[in-house]
């Protein structure tokens, strides 16, 4: 593997008491793991310093020289096309006294330049050259050992990956048999996805788990919580999720899914009849590629999240990230997915409907964000933060005689890809490193 | 946007007051009196704001991105019809607003009956007993004649902020 600059960052032992407040096996939790500082400066450093992280979809920048800003748990890290055309994710803050070098959130560059004393970077991230550079070579100075740090890039089917850890695993070994599954949105067709233009950004005072744990597997909520947006959208109710015939949670290494096959279940509500005629039309086609099981999930009832914090809502299209900012707040990156050939006012019908319902001024997500804000907030008590707080629903339904990949667990009402979720989160805080995390797959209930 | 047309101080006063009981009508709830001072033809637009740099040439914010509303009167109707719902959990207790109204500027519009309206607003959101949401921006307004009034024809709708500071818009701005 190529030597990239990662500088070991340092490392604090694991938090005594994580069993305490988070026994999957139990199906409990407490809120503590919602509110606390210790834990969310453990969180940057054992998850989010050492997983695959989402930082952008390959069609958002084309061309050499393209870019976009995002951030790798708090680290602003700039995603950039070479000129080679592959992908590139370097550290947004200069060598020198670490200001950043680019204030934009998306453009095309030959490099970036810091502002503060004039260092000036090719996209690659190697020094160029220096405002004043006749002093530095009195001093000595090693241009090659001043880039941009470099993240580990991976992409699958258009999803770039990045990490810092150089421990971690592979991107392939990481989602494992879980890009059987992404592959329903990303392979459904032979032109592959893209992304609408633009990302809507918001703030909720929530953490960042309860967000990601929601589209992990919590299908639960919608029929509550989203009621008013339902009779809105579609003048009735959504579908009682316990009466379809036959649904699943799928999890692995903390990933989850959970689905049916209904093919429009979740990109009804956009109420774009248009969608709806898209997927129908487009299905046997998709059955080429995917089979048929597979081909009635694109845009059925369903949500993923891969782990640690990347969602995104099949049907809908809406793609998110949960951007960490402290233990009681987050970013909230909004993207809408499409295939690239599917026809424009088929593209405009999902951004339209996916700002419509799953956006900030969307009428379903109006209802879920007070909710993951009080989820968090309520353990500012410290009684109420040591509350058990149950997790069980769904105990020992693990599915031993199927043949879909990954653990699969027997209906979407249930909450076995939250016990996955955390159950991960609390295997990474616990490790010291890759090789010290637990193999818990097939073990899960 | 290159010759703005005057026009007479009594169309100026018609147009002020629509956008003012506008707002008195949003503050106040009464989202079907709001809804019958659209235009069923409406096109009610809030770019998202992208933070690009001066020589990229985009601008702040591009037609065929993303966007925080894109609505004709269908959506907008839709989202009334949310804000009616008795299960609408995250509007019980109400969402108290003010919207203030200012820097409004009137001129005719580009066909006979319309006017181009310019204005800026302050909203101002409070929830529970300590949420608070503030956001500020630019209007650009088509008020057309249509039955025995004014009606919106157009609205864009700008704010500053690439990042919203709050977690949702649950108002009309």
């Amino acid at each position: 593997m190529k030597k990239i600059n990662l500088c070991a960052i340092e490392t604090t032992p694991p938090l005594a008491g994580l069993d305490r407040i988070c026994d999957m096996e139990a199906g409990r939790m407490a809120g503590k793991v919602f509110w606390d500082g210790e834990i969310y400066e453990q969180e940057l450093e054992k998850i989010f310093a050492r997983c695959w992280l989402f930082v952008a979809h390959e069609s958002q920048i084309p061309n050499a020289g393209d870019y976009v800003a995002t951030t790798m748990g708090e680290d602003e890290v700039l995603v950039v096309r070479q000129k080679d055309l592959s992908i590139k994710v370097l550290i947004n803050a200069c060598p020198h006294r670490g200001n950043k070098v680019c204030f934009a959130e998306a453009g095309n560059a030959r490099g970036f330049i810091c502002n503060y004393h004039g260092w000036a970077f090719g996209t690659d991230g190697a020094l160029r050259g220096m405002h004043e550079s006749g002093v530095y070579e009195q001093s000595g100075f090693d241009k090659s050992q001043q880039s941009l740090r470099e993240a580990r890039v991976d992409s699958y089917k258009g999803l770039v990956f990045a990490t810092f850890a150089e421990d971690a695993p592979s991107l392939a070994e990481y989602l494992g048999p879980m890009a059987w599954y992404l592959d329903v949105i990303l392979d459904n067709d032979e032109g592959g996805t893209e992304f609408v233009g633009g990302c809507i950004r918001s703030t909720i005072e929530c953490n960042w788990k309860i967000a990601a744990e929601n589209f992990v597997g919590d299908i639960l909520h919608a029929g509550w919580t989203h009621d008013s947006a339902a009779q809105a959208m579609l003048g009735g109710s959504v579908t009682k999720v316990s009466e379809f015939p036959e649904s699943w949670q799928v999890n692995w290494n903390g990933h989850g899914y959970e689905f049916t096959r209904d093919l429009v279940g979740n990109a009804a509500v956009l109420g774009e009849s248009g969608v709806n005629k898209y997927l129908h039309l487009h299905r046997p086609k998709a059955e080429e590629r995917l089979g048929e099981f597979r081909s009635k999930m694109l845009g059925a009832v369903s949500s993923f999240t891969v782990f640690p914090n990347f969602s995104f809502l099949p049907g809908q299209n809406t793609v998110r990230v949960w951007q960490p900012r402290g233990p009681n707040k987050i970013e909230l990156y909004t993207w809408v997915i499409v295939n690239k050939n599917a026809p424009q006012e088929v593209k405009d019908m999902w951004r339209r409907g996916a700002m419509m319902t799953f956006s900030p001024t969307g009428v379903f997500e109006m209802d879920d964000g007070e909710n993951w804000e009080y989820c968090t907030k309520t353990s500012r008590g410290k009684v109420t933060r040591y509350q058990d707080l149950y997790v069980g629903l769904g105990m020992n339904t693990r599915l031993t005689d199927t043949d879909l990949p990954g653990n699969v667990f027997k209906g979407q009402l249930n909450e076995a890809n939250a016990r996955a979720y955390y159950q991960r989160w609390k295997d990474l805080l616990q490790a010291g490193s890759w090789a010290e995390v637990p193999d818990r797959n097939g073990k899960l209930s | 946007m290159s010759n703005l047309e005057l026009v007479s101080v009594e169309e100026e006063r018609v147009a002020k007051a629509f956008l003012l009981r506008e707002a008195r009508l949003l503050d106040d709830e009464r989202w079907d009196d709001w809804l019958l001072t659209l235009s069923e033809r409406i096109h009610y637009w809030m770019p998202g704001i992208e933070n690009r740099r001066r020589e990229d040439g985009k601008g702040a914010y591009v037609e065929e991105h993303m966007a925080l509303f894109d609505d004709g009167f269908r959506e907008l109707q839709r989202r009334v019809n949310r804000f009616k719902q008795p299960s609408a959990w995250a509007e019980n207790p109400p969402t108290r607003n003010v919207h203030l109204i200012g820097n409004i500027e009137v001129f005719a519009g580009d066909e006979p009956g319309q006017y181009r309206v310019f204005s800026t607003f302050i909203n101002v959101r409070s929830r529970g007993l300590d949420e608070q949401y503030q956001l500020a921006g630019r209007r650009e307004d088509v008020l057309c004649e249509e039955g025995d009034g004014l009606k919106l024809l157009k609205r864009k709708i700008v704010i500053p902020n690439a990042t919203l500071p709050c977690k949702n818009i649950n108002t009309f701005l």
